[in-house]
């Protein structure tokens, strides 16, 4: 207690130093937590998009499909698609079940054709239950209850390709499941595009009656179950875990993170990348702060040697450096967080920040920063590790003078 | 209570080796007031050091008590000068964050002496040295007489067996430097601490109930 006292005090003896000690140490930590911010929003964004376009939160098919069916769809279908749709959508953290039947096959205007992937959803569910959410209409309309059933959305990048526009018609060649060729015509409605370059050149979306038809099954692929909320995942895992043994008997399932491989790569990045700037204001803090304590130290010398006279033992006087080393990062790093977070309200409050498209999407977007409480707690410990760390050899220093030397240091 | 036989000290200053003391040997009685005197560079600091813990001979023996120093590892040292030896500096060195209380409270609080009874020690203390009103003074608020009064009352405040002051008046005009050296004495006298001071001023050793002339290290009456 009475070391602490003693350092504070000796703190706020030399103001001018301590404030620019601070000052780099607040820089930091802003940096820190707005860096961190954006990099938990970007993570939100492309989490949520990964899942409302492409994934859902949860997967659920016949076993063995998630290993082996992409070669071999026609093995895995699920028959009795009704039944397990009503047991997938009681349960109450389910916003919405869909289904999915995929084929891959030509795309054609009669003049030009080309290759692509096609999907059939469930258009009333999935109209309803905001699935599309990050997938922008460019052109015409989104599948709904208005659109009929031979309608159909693609890729805004296929339809360059193509040369077609809203309103064509468009043939779609594919192998049905027993390996006859099949080709059904559909309008085109819609033109969309999801910010990934590569599947805007490739995706067809139809009802999925539709593609029952094209491919020649009455039968789906998966379910893919959205939930009102990401943070529900757990619960919901539990619960499906417990039907795998009654009415979801010879199913499986994935959640979104295990078959969203690109996000995590993004995310390992991405924390790879923040590491590296907590360890560039890490070493930016820990000079800062080793240079403040070896000042301290240098212009007391001779109060050093005076306190070691009149009885502090070495490791007295060294914890009482290191405890000024330790408070400095703490004050600081307070301080830091409240101005963080006060910057990142005002970009917030300003509008974001404006990214340019990432490379193989098509959209740049508007970047919020999230104050995210782990970012900084863990922004905050790096700092007060780096200021004990920084404080360690200048007060070991320190304890070792000698005491008649010290004694006589001008 | 403190002896020092045959006792040696050599600095080395860049190059040369300076041989500071060659083979000095006193012996001081519990109760003593006595002054080392000698010109600067004699060794009376080196001396004062030695009688303080605060430094080792190069060869001889310091006894404190009858104990030889050379056995005390550093952290008993350090208790040692807390709770026997009082030190008054020729430039006060009080701790200038610290207010005139805090500054005598120091030495208690390194040897944990509880709080109500450190309040009292320092408060009684203070009112010795005459500066209960300056307690809440700091240093660069107080003469130059003031803080060595205030020095006199953090070094006697833990009751040490001797209290070593190396030109305690060097700092100070002749008038002041009188009135600490009464105090000093009075100390001495009411309180049985043995009180060892160095100083070059020929007026304040007439203080001293011993006097050491010491030159070119070594004692010479």
């Amino acid at each position: 207690m009475n070391t602490l006292i003693l350092a504070i005090k000796n703190i706020f003896k030399n103001r001018r130093r301590t404030v620019i000690t601070f000052l780099a140490i607040t820089s930091g930590m802003t940096g820190l937590i707005v860096f961190g911010g954006y990099m938990e929003f970007t993570f939100m964004g492309l989490r949520e998009s990964t899942i409302r376009t492409q994934l859902g939160h949860v997967q659920v098919a016949k076993k063995g499909y998630f290993e082996k069916g992409l070669a071999n769809p026609g093995k895995y279908l699920i028959r009795e698609s009704e039944s397990v749709e009503r047991v997938l959508a009681r349960m109450p953290e389910v916003k919405l079940v869909t289904s999915r039947l995929t084929f891959s096959g030509l795309i054609s205007t009669g003049e030009r054709t080309l290759s692509c992937k096609g999907f059939g959803i469930n258009v009333a569910e999935e109209s309803a239950g905001d699935m599309n959410t990050f997938e922008t209409v460019v052109d015409g309309q989104q599948l709904d209850e208005s659109t009929g059933p031979g309608d159909g959305v693609v890729g805004v990048e296929l339809m360059k390709a193509l040369g077609a526009k809203v309103g064509d018609y468009l043939t779609l060649l594919t192998t049905t499941i027993d390996g006859t060729m099949n080709a059904l015509e559909f309008k085109v409605v819609g033109v969309a595009e999801t910010g990934s370059k590569e599947y805007d050149s490739v995706f067809v979306k139809l009802p999925l009656p539709f593609v029952k038809r094209l491919v020649n099954c009455n039968a789906v692929e998966k379910f893919m179950v959205l939930l009102n909320d990401t943070d529900d995942l757990g619960k919901a895992t539990k619960r499906i875990n417990g039907l795998l043994a009654t009415d979801l008997q010879g199913m499986e399932y994935r959640t979104w993170s295990e078959l969203a491989d690109f996000y995590l790569k993004v995310e390992r990045l991405y924390r790879g990348i923040f590491d590296i700037i907590i360890f560039i204001v890490g070493v930016i803090v820990l000079f800062s702060i080793a240079n403040t304590i070896t000042m301290s130290v240098f212009e007391r010398t001779r109060e050093i040697g005076t306190l070691r006279a009149i009885g502090t033992t070495r490791l007295g006087t060294m914890r009482l450096f290191l405890t000024e080393g330790i408070l400095i990062g703490i004050i600081g790093g307070i301080i830091g967080v409240v101005v963080g977070i006060m910057v990142a309200y005002a970009i917030n409050f300003s509008g974001g920040i404006y990214v340019p498209p990432p490379p193989g999407q098509n959209r740049g977007y508007l970047a919020m920063v999230l104050i995210v409480p782990q970012v900084i707690l863990y922004a905050f410990a790096s700092i007060v590790g780096v200021s004990a760390l920084s404080s360690l050899y200048p007060s070991f220093k320190a304890s070792r003078l000698k005491i008649v030397e010290a004694l006589h240091h001008i | 209570m403190i002896e020092l036989r045959d006792v040696t000290k050599d600095y080395r200053l860049g190059e040369t080796t300076v041989q500071a003391l060659r083979g000095v040997t006193l012996h001081i009685k519990e109760g003593d007031f006595v002054s080392v005197c000698g010109p600067s560079g004699s060794g009376k600091s080196t001396l004062l050091n030695l009688l303080g813990c605060l430094d080792m001979p190069t060869s001889g023996m310091v006894l404190l008590m009858e104990k030889d120093v050379a056995d005390f590892r550093d952290s008993e040292l350090s208790r040692l000068r807390n709770n026997t030896i009082g030190f008054i500096f020729q430039s006060f060195n009080l701790i200038p964050v610290l207010t005139s209380f805090e500054n005598v409270e120091y030495p208690l609080l390194i040897s944990k002496t509880g709080k109500k009874e450190r309040k009292q020690m320092v408060a009684r203390m203070l009112d010795e040295v005459g500066l209960s009103k300056f307690a809440k003074h700091k240093p660069d608020q107080l003469s130059g007489g003031q803080r060595q009064r205030v020095a006199i009352a953090r070094a006697l405040v833990t009751n040490p067996r001797v209290v070593l002051a190396d030109e305690p008046t060097a700092n100070l005009d002749s008038a002041t430097g009188h009135e600490i050296l009464e105090l000093m004495k009075k100390m001495n006298e009411d309180h049985r601490t043995t009180f060892i001071f160095s100083t070059h001023d020929a007026k304040i050793r007439g203080y001293a109930s011993d006097v050491y002339t010491i030159s070119d290290g070594r004692i010479v009456q």
